[in-house]
């Protein structure tokens, strides 16, 4: 309940002028039904009375009669405006929701970052973020109408009726829906958190169907994931239908309220007139008024048979907008200019990393202690080692990702902590050991990188070798389906590649680069990279000879 | 997928096949709905008789009018409790249905769906089939009270006071023409709403697999920004469409509103004697007058909740024609069940006679015999996933013959021939489970013995969680040379008869390549069938016959 309120105050901060306005109006509709259907009983009654007693031609119909039609055209003017304005800023808010916690994954540390399951991020920016439009559309907002305009009816009916008939139907709603949905919440909580994990499962586990089937034909397991997905689905079944069991029996429980308040008011009217306490017009505008103030319960029916599901979502976006954004470095000073990088003097930046201990990602195994090497502008430097050995840790450090045991890294003369993240990603780029491209055309995968011409995209892919491949096919529109699909090994490692030269780093550290192609292609590919960034600070983590026969120097890891 | 909406067939929900597993309780909840609905007038009439004795002085009983207007409420709450427990068993029933039939749609056939990836896909599993349960549960069931209600209640008013019945009866048909009007713009803009569901949703699942990537080419603002661009697209489209819902239901209240006054007004003018004129025996009784006015907003009541479940049926027939769209588009069906099977009999051979790629290009006839090892070379497009697919039994060729364990590849034999498979995929994926049930794959076997067949039992080892460890999709959390192993000895893990390889080496340091090389002769020296596709020389070289597809011309 605290992650919904905490998600309430985030969607009201982002959108506090609308939805207010929207409380308001909601408010308003509340109150002219209560008012219409009240007005409409009295009038008729009284009417009625005057008629009877031959008093027609004294009474007073046209004011009353202009209030209806008012009343009447009032409540469908608020009603459509209170909807659009409530639907448009919850709407908004959750953009801006799910832009937030989009950003906080794409800022998030490696490791984490790495251990995202497209799927179930997914949920968290779709399902989970939908299910909060009711915090404020089915919760919030018509909880606070509700409660406001039960307590003017209780006012009104004070004292234009009796006290005894507006206690009645006042706090008759108020403690009757007060017990049915606390009741109903505490059966429906559980219920619906452990549907939507259900729901969860089916997501997940279709998705590995669909992505894995021909892997899961192979080995005779498609069927059993099939069970698996529909297990999932069954688990959910059982759950909605126990959900639906317990949002009907607390929508005939409110059926019943309603009709108890409405037949309670009718007797004690009927009573107090019997008495010649009360005209038999304000008998009647108790009774009508209590029928038309049902309509503050109806919205929250459906919002107590989600709460579980809202409480959930909310809580777990509550903990991924929470992750700590990797700490921004505090020194404003300017960073060093193009032409006089650090201490080197040429138009490119120095690599020098001395004494650097780095542990395996998530862990505390050492894989590399006490490394001190430089790289200068324009040199290439590979670093061999067999798998395990701490090349790609040593990358990932370099490149920020991976914090360091002990040592220092720095870049053009700065500790690579103290980049701004903007502008290390401008002088340094890595091309990791597996990087995937997007669906798309070439040219969009490519301009993941940043804003290009034509022209450009096809100096990179030349570069690496592709232009022929890609000239080959569509051009810079061929199209590269889910996750590479449709380009070989060899070509996808070029295209990926070929995006990160896009960037024009003057510090370029490369993965095993050439993975997938001949060593005639790498070669021409890594004399490609070099003509491209002459300039530019080269290390590789290198396993095959064309690469280390192409580096100024060699330094090997154990 | 098509993304123009006007192009998809025109359906009526309610004779959609899709909704054939909940339709006799959803007879059933109409029924019922409407006898609740019929209950009302009867409470109308006690409440008319209650206030009309107070005003001629009649000693009506309190407790009386209490009990039976109490009594009768009660058993409309019961009829309509049991119209909603139908309907809601009605709705999950199609709904289960529907995604039970995606899933084993999607278990039977190879290959992508041109209908989206499997974001789109599973979005249309999960969020959009619940989109089905509001038309089933309020959209069907108001349709009936529609048919019946505002006929009994204009009937009612027509014997009460001839000008009330007109009232009703010049406004109730109004009513239909613009929703009608206005329903055909709420399928569009619902349908338009819907393709955009899909596209974000692929677009996110992309992005989301590629974090890292984003990340080191400094492209997260770009991507937040263009995100930002396409989820604003995205409200703006679902706000159209909640316009149109919402001008629907203002209109119809308008109406409403305007009839209810109108009636009001007359009766309160006729008790008082200024209209003399309207009910048949001249000016209306209180009681009349009171029942009127209580029927009054009943009779558009069942129209109004068909207008707000107005867009519960545009979203319904959006849902429908993005399932027809799924159904229509024809793939391959997957040889045989993919299930567990009894191991083919036969020697371990594999021969391809007459086979064509995808694009049309003939395959040359290759023949592998049983112990063989073989590597299949060629440039990029020469068709050697293709030939692993075929060989694999994942697909049967459109022309030509397979022939595996000296008979033909077929439906029927598929999975006893798969069921003697190691598979190498190029790109594995890793299913949402620990590393031991990613190897294992439900199949018995010596793990300890695959995994050091692929060299890759002391990193796994050294993983935090060891076996329990739960990888990315495609590894993340080991090196790409230990993702291979880890494939390795999945597919070797069971002790194949054949085992296909594609690319197996691809992407991997040379002393890691050779690691996983040896894995594969050890289970060749173990007497399995061994093919690899490999632009890798070094490995081709270790094998037995090098298969040449050539190269694109």
């Amino acid at each position: 309940m605290t992650a919904l309120w905490a998600i309430f105050r985030l969607i009201l901060r982002d959108q506090r002028s609308a939805l207010l306005r929207g409380a308001a109006l909601s408010l308003l509709v509340l109150v002219m039904g209560a008012a219409l259907l009240g007005l409409s009983g009295w009038f008729i009654t009284a009417a009625a009375a005057a008629g009877l007693a031959g008093a027609g031609a004294v009474f007073d119909v046209f004011r009353p009669s202009a209030m209806v039609r008012f009343l009447a055209l009032g409540r469908a003017a608020a009603r459509y405006g209170e909807r659009l304005l409530t639907h448009d800023a919850t709407l908004r808010a959750l953009e801006s929701l799910r832009l937030r916690v989009l950003a906080a994954l794409v800022a998030a540390e490696y490791l984490r970052m790495i251990r995202v399951r497209g799927a179930q991020a997914l949920n968290r920016l779709t399902a989970d973020i939908d299910a909060l439009d009711g915090v404020p559309l089915r919760l919030m907002l018509p909880l606070i109408a509700g409660v406001a305009a039960q307590l003017l009816a209780l006012a009104v009916l004070w004292i234009l009726v009796a006290p005894v008939v507006a206690v009645w139907i006042v706090a008759g709603y108020l403690v009757g829906a007060a017990l049915i949905f606390g009741g109903m919440a505490r059966v429906a909580m559980p219920l619906s958190r452990r549907a939507e994990v259900a729901a969860q499962a089916f997501r997940a586990r279709l998705i590995d169907l669909i992505r894995a089937r021909r892997d899961l034909a192979v080995y005779g397991r498609l069927t059993a994931q099939a069970k698996d997905v529909m297990a999932a689905e069954a688990r959910g079944l059982d759950l909605r239908c126990q959900l639906d069991q317990a949002e009907r029996r607390a929508g005939a429980a409110l059926g019943l309220l309603a009709t108890a308040v409405a037949a309670g008011a009718l007797g004690i009217g009927m009573t107090l007139v019997q008495a010649g306490r009360i005209a038999p017009g304000f008998a009647a505008l108790g009774f009508f008024a209590a029928l038309a103030l049902a309509e503050t319960l109806a919205p929250l029916r459906r919002a107590v048979a989600d709460l579980g599901r809202m409480a959930d979502a909310a809580r777990r976006v509550r903990r991924d907008l929470a992750q700590p954004l990797p700490a921004q470095p505090l020194h404003t000073q300017p960073l060093p200019a193009d032409t006089d990088g650090g201490t080197d003097g040429a138009s490119g930046f120095a690599l020098r990393v001395s004494g650097v201990t780095l542990h395996r990602p998530g862990t505390s195994l050492p894989v590399v202690s006490g490394l001190s090497f430089t790289v200068a502008p324009g040199e290439t430097v590979a670093i061999t080692g067999a798998s395990g050995t701490g090349k790609s840790t040593l990358l990932l450090a370099i490149a920020g990702l991976q914090p360091l045991a002990a040592g220092q890294i720095s870049l053009g003369g700065w500790a690579v902590a103290d980049w701004p993240e903007a502008d290390l990603r401008a002088g340094l780029t890595l091309l990791p050991q597996r990087s995937t491209l997007m669906a798309g055309t070439v040219a969009e995968a490519l301009r993941l990188a940043g804003p290009a011409e034509d022209a450009h995209l096809w100096q990179v892919l030349a570069a690496v070798q592709m232009d022929g491949i890609i000239r080959e096919r569509d051009g810079l529109a061929a199209r590269i389906g889910p996750r590479g699909e449709g380009f070989s090994g060899g070509e996808a490692r070029r295209l990926a590649l070929a995006r990160t030269l896009l960037r024009h780093p003057r510090i370029l550290l490369l993965d095993e680069p050439t993975e997938g192609l001949d060593d005639t292609t790498a070669r021409a590919v890594l004399q490609g990279v070099r003509q491209l960034l002459p300039d530019a600070a080269l290390l590789i983590a290198a396993h095959r000879q064309a690469e280390t026969a192409f580096a100024d120097r060699v330094l090997a890891l154990s | 997928m098509d993304q123009n909406p006007k192009q998809y067939p025109v359906s009526d929900p309610a004779s959609d096949p899709l909704l054939a597993p909940g339709r006799r309780r959803m007879r059933r909840a109409a029924v019922l709905s409407v006898l609740a609905g019929l209950l009302w007038p009867v409470q109308a009439a006690v409440v008319a008789w209650a206030v009309g004795g107070l005003l001629t002085g009649a000693d009506a009983s309190a407790l009386k009018a209490v009990l039976l207007f109490g009594g009768v409420g009660l058993l409309r709450v019961v009829l309509g409790y049991g119209a909603e427990a139908q309907a809601q068993a009605a709705a999950r029933a199609v709904v289960t249905a529907a995604r039970a039939r995606i899933v084993a749609t999607e278990a039977a056939r190879t290959g992508e769906s041109g209908f989206g990836g499997a974001g789109s896909l599973t979005a249309l599993a999960v969020e959009k089939l619940d989109l089905l349960a509001p038309y089933v549960t309020r959209y069907a069931p108001a349709r009936a009270r529609v048919m019946v209600l505002p006929l009994v209640i204009l009937a009612l008013a027509f014997w009460q006071s001839w000008a009330v019945g007109l009232v009703l009866l010049v406004s109730g048909p109004l009513i239909p023409v613009f929703m009608a009007l206005i329903g055909l713009a709420a399928k569009e803009a619902s349908a338009r709403q819907m393709a955009e569901i899909g596209t974000l949703n692929d677009f996110l699942v992309e992005r989301l697999s590629a974090l890292v990537d984003i990340r080191l080419l400094g492209a997260g603002d770009a991507v937040l920004g263009s995100f930002a661009a396409q989820a604003g697209d995205l409200r703006r489209r679902t706000m159209a469409v909640l316009r149109v819902a919402f001008l629907s239901s203002t209109v119809l209240e308008l109406f409403a509103a305007i009839g209810v006054a109108m009636v009001a007004v007359y009766v309160g003018f006729s008790l008082l004697g200024a209209l003399e004129f309207g009910a048949w025996g001249g000016a209306v009784s209180p009681e009349a007058g009171i029942f009127l006015l209580l029927l009054a907003p009943e009779f558009y009541q069942p129209l109004r909740d068909l207008s707000a479940a107005w867009h519960d049926k545009a979203a319904a027939d959006a849902v429908l024609d993005e399932m027809a769209a799924w159904q229509d588009e024809p793939r391959p069906a997957l040889p045989g069940t993919g299930g567990p099977a009894a191991h083919l009999a036969g020697p371990a051979s594999i021969a391809l006679h007459d086979c064509v790629t995808p694009s049309g290009r003939a395959l040359p006839a290759i023949a592998i015999a049983a112990g063989e090892r073989v590597a299949l070379v060629g440039g990029s497009g020469a068709g050697k996933t293709t030939v692993l697919r075929l060989m694999a039994g994942l697909e049967l060729p459109d022309q030509g013959r397979v022939i595996v364990a000296g008979q033909p590849l077929t439906a029927a034999n598929a999975d006893g021939w798969r069921a003697r498979l190691g598979w190498m995929p190029q790109a594995p994926h890793f299913l949402t489970a620990s590393l031991r049930q990613n190897l294992t794959l439900g199949r018995a076997g010596d793990l300890e013995a695959a995994l050091r067949t692929a060299g890759i039992a002391d990193a796994v080892a050294a993983l935090p969680q060891g076996l329990a460890t739960r990888l990315g999709e495609t590894g993340a959390g080991l090196s790409g040379g230990e993702a291979r192993r880890i494939t390795l000895a999945r597919a070797v893990f069971g002790a194949p008869d054949v085992i296909l390889a594609d690319e197996p080496t691809a992407d991997l340091d040379a002393a890691t390549a050779q690691i996983v090389a040896d894995g594969l002769l050890a289970e060749a020296a173990r007497g399995a069938t061994l093919v690899v596709a490999t632009h890798d020389r070094a490995l081709a070289a270790q094998m037995d016959r090098v298969i040449d597809l050539g190269h694109l011309a």
